[in-house]
């Protein structure tokens, strides 16, 4: 009995939602869900004191799949990754005495030129281009890894690395000139 | 558990409870630019993206509007996420108009820091989510767009965070000694910024 009341309940619930929404001009009735995520805090975890310096920045998107082989159909799952390699020389790893005056000549060895920071995908932009299936964390974490060896062996070049020394030292040049010294020389660690 | 299939007279073997994932059709876009940017600051930060989905009733009936919560079941998710944030100073535009010398002074006068997400991670194995019977399960489309909403959420929140300040500190502390082996002793460097010039000396921060 107590079933039969929900039932007929629910029936009343529809025509009258029915009624409301499509037989009166003044009425409006929507369902929907709020997309918006909750209001959380945004704690700092550390605070550290760095001296990377950029001189050449390579941002890459990685469109990624999955295939998992079914037996009536396949499910695929399709994801687009952002990332950026920053090439540049870690002022932290400069040796003593790696930058000397005589006159107006200044000389300066630089640490060699490489990949300042091996974090370099932003996993939050990342966009769902496809999905069909059920996927696991497992399967978005391969996908992740496989997108950061993509960008790291075609962004992490012999080429790439040339040019951003190649900054570097136009840069560092410009740099010394401006403080007033009429001799640069620059060479990098090997 | 495995199930045969015969096609076209061929054997096919499928595994169903295990899988075989195959990747497929790589395709990047690049873009490389030269620049001159010295990152002062790391900042690591956390954030745990929460989403509470409920199907809601909404519009008006006789002019007064209404907003109900329908009975179909709830969904929950929380997202943890870890970000980058590192604030730098942009050297490409620094010329002689940045140096000012006064016998063995010397001033050296700096854009204000910028501050930019350099990465983030998503905690995908300490996800959670909670799905009531009648619903569906998240998408990958729902998910990715919580955690883009994460990701300007934190952006969002940087001038709170004090960065700027931290940064403009740490840049001093990369700069000076380069100009120490230049030569010039330290109490005759300043490193200013070009907002707040008269107050934000950031020799003396240091000093305090």
């Amino acid at each position: 009995m107590p079933d039969l009341v929900k039932i007929l309940a629910l029936i009343a619930f529809i025509l009258v939602f029915v009624w409301l929404a499509f037989f009166k001009k003044d009425n409006s009735v929507e369902l929907g869900v709020d997309n918006q995520i909750d209001v959380t805090p945004t704690q700092i975890e550390s605070i550290k004191e760095i001296g990377e310096w950029e001189f050449l920045s390579i941002s890459n998107e990685e469109l990624v799949d999955t295939i998992r082989k079914g037996l009536f159909s396949d499910d695929h799952l399709v994801r687009i990754y952002y990332g950026t390699l920053r090439l540049g020389i870690n002022m932290h790893q400069v040796k003593p005495r790696w930058l000397t005056v005589q006159g107006d000549t200044v000389t300066a060895v630089l640490p060699k030129v490489g990949l300042l920071d091996k974090d370099f995908i932003d996993e939050a932009r990342t966009k769902s281009f496809y999905e069909s299936g059920r996927w696991q964390a497992k399967d978005r974490e391969a996908l992740y890894k496989k997108a950061y060896r993509q960008m790291l062996n075609r962004c992490l070049t012999p080429a790439n690395l040339q040019t951003a020394q190649e900054n570097a030292e136009a840069q560092f040049r410009k740099m010394m000139l401006s403080m007033g010294y009429k001799n640069v020389q620059i060479s990098f660690e090997q | 558990m495995l199930f045969c299939a015969c096609n076209e007279g061929k054997e096919q073997t499928v595994e169903l409870s295990g899988y075989q994932s195959i990747d497929t059709v790589p395709m990047l876009v690049m873009q490389v630019q030269k620049c001159s940017k010295l990152y002062t600051s790391e900042f690591k930060v956390h954030k745990i993206v929460t989403h509470d989905d409920v199907v809601r009733l909404r519009g008006s009936v006789m002019r007064q509007d209404y907003n109900i919560k329908i009975p179909l079941g709830d969904r929950k998710i929380a997202i943890p996420m870890d970000a980058t944030l590192k604030a730098y100073i942009d050297f490409s535009q620094f010329s002689d108009k940045n140096i000012e010398r006064q016998g063995d002074k010397i001033t050296v006068l700096l854009p204000d820091p910028k501050v930019t997400m350099t990465s983030s991670k998503i905690d995908q194995k300490n996800v959670r989510h909670y799905v009531a019977f009648a619903r569906a399960n998240f998408s990958d489309a729902e998910m990715t767009d919580y955690e883009q909403q994460g990701r300007a959420a934190i952006i969002q929140s940087i001038p709170d965070l004090g960065i700027i300040d931290i940064a403009k500190e740490n840049a001093a502390r990369v700069l000076v000694p380069m100009l120490t082996q230049l030569g010039y002793r330290e109490e005759n460097i300043t490193i200013a910024f070009r907002k707040e010039f008269n107050q934000n000396n950031i020799m003396r921060l240091l000093e305090q």
